[in-house]
């Protein structure tokens, strides 16, 4: 069981049914090869840094699971099927993950969760230092 | 050519050897943008004054970032 974290985008005018939908297959996904979702993070819109199929915003899911490397490629084959995901990005963490280890970091992902989420969260947009005067947006 | 104008410091240390919980991780992107300039270029080694392993782990790290959108490859760093 390898340790992975995936981000996907899915397009904002997706609706609410459409992301649990898209979220519960790759639930799906990963459980029918006996993997373990460790933790699963919507972040919702963003703003993109820059256009995806001439969309500037996009709603990001963050999941932390351990699986398999066939899970992972089925994975990724249904996202690069579906319309509604724009950009998918899987990342390694760990190689070997043993089932206390998931089931000790799924409590902690589980107990971190009410309180501040800015762990795995990236910041979002604030006023920072303005770079240029002109519209950098658009 | 970084546009920023600075003599090159003396004896530099590098910031995420002093400071062990700085966590170098896409996802951040408030710390990555400390590194990168403000067309979206990555700073050079010599400017910061970080040591190998840890600009090449910033540097996996940005790109990564650009991948999924949340820094731009080129352009002002909206955020």
């Amino acid at each position: 069981m390898r340790r992975y974290e995936s981000i996907f985008i899915i397009r904002p005018d997706a609706g609410e049914s459409d992301i649990s939908e898209i979220i519960g297959k790759v639930d799906a996904t990963i459980a029918n090869d006996a993997g373990s979702v460790i933790k699963t993070d919507r972040w919702g819109l963003r703003k993109l840094a820059y256009l995806i199929k001439k969309e500037s915003q996009g709603y990001y899911v963050y999941i932390d699971y351990a699986g398999l490397p066939a899970t992972v490629k089925e994975m990724e084959r249904n996202f690069k099927i579906d319309d509604r995901i724009l950009k998918f990005m899987t990342v390694k963490l760990a190689d070997s993950c043993s089932p206390e280890d998931i089931a000790r970091e799924t409590a902690k992902a589980k107990s971190s969760a009410p309180s501040a989420e800015d762990n795995g969260r990236p910041d979002e947009e604030f006023d920072g230092p303005d770079y240029d005067s002109d519209d950098t947006d658009e | 050519m970084a546009p920023r104008k600075r003599i090159f410091p003396r004896q530099k240390v590098c910031r995420f050897c002093t400071d062990k919980k700085l966590a170098i991780d896409y996802k951040e992107v408030r710390t990555l943008r400390n590194f990168v300039t403000e067309r979206g270029k990555i700073i050079p080694r010599r400017i910061y004054g970080n040591c190998a392993t840890h600009q090449r782990k910033l540097t996996d790290a940005i790109k990564k970032a650009r991948q999924i959108a949340l820094m731009p490859y080129t352009g002002p760093t909206q955020l």
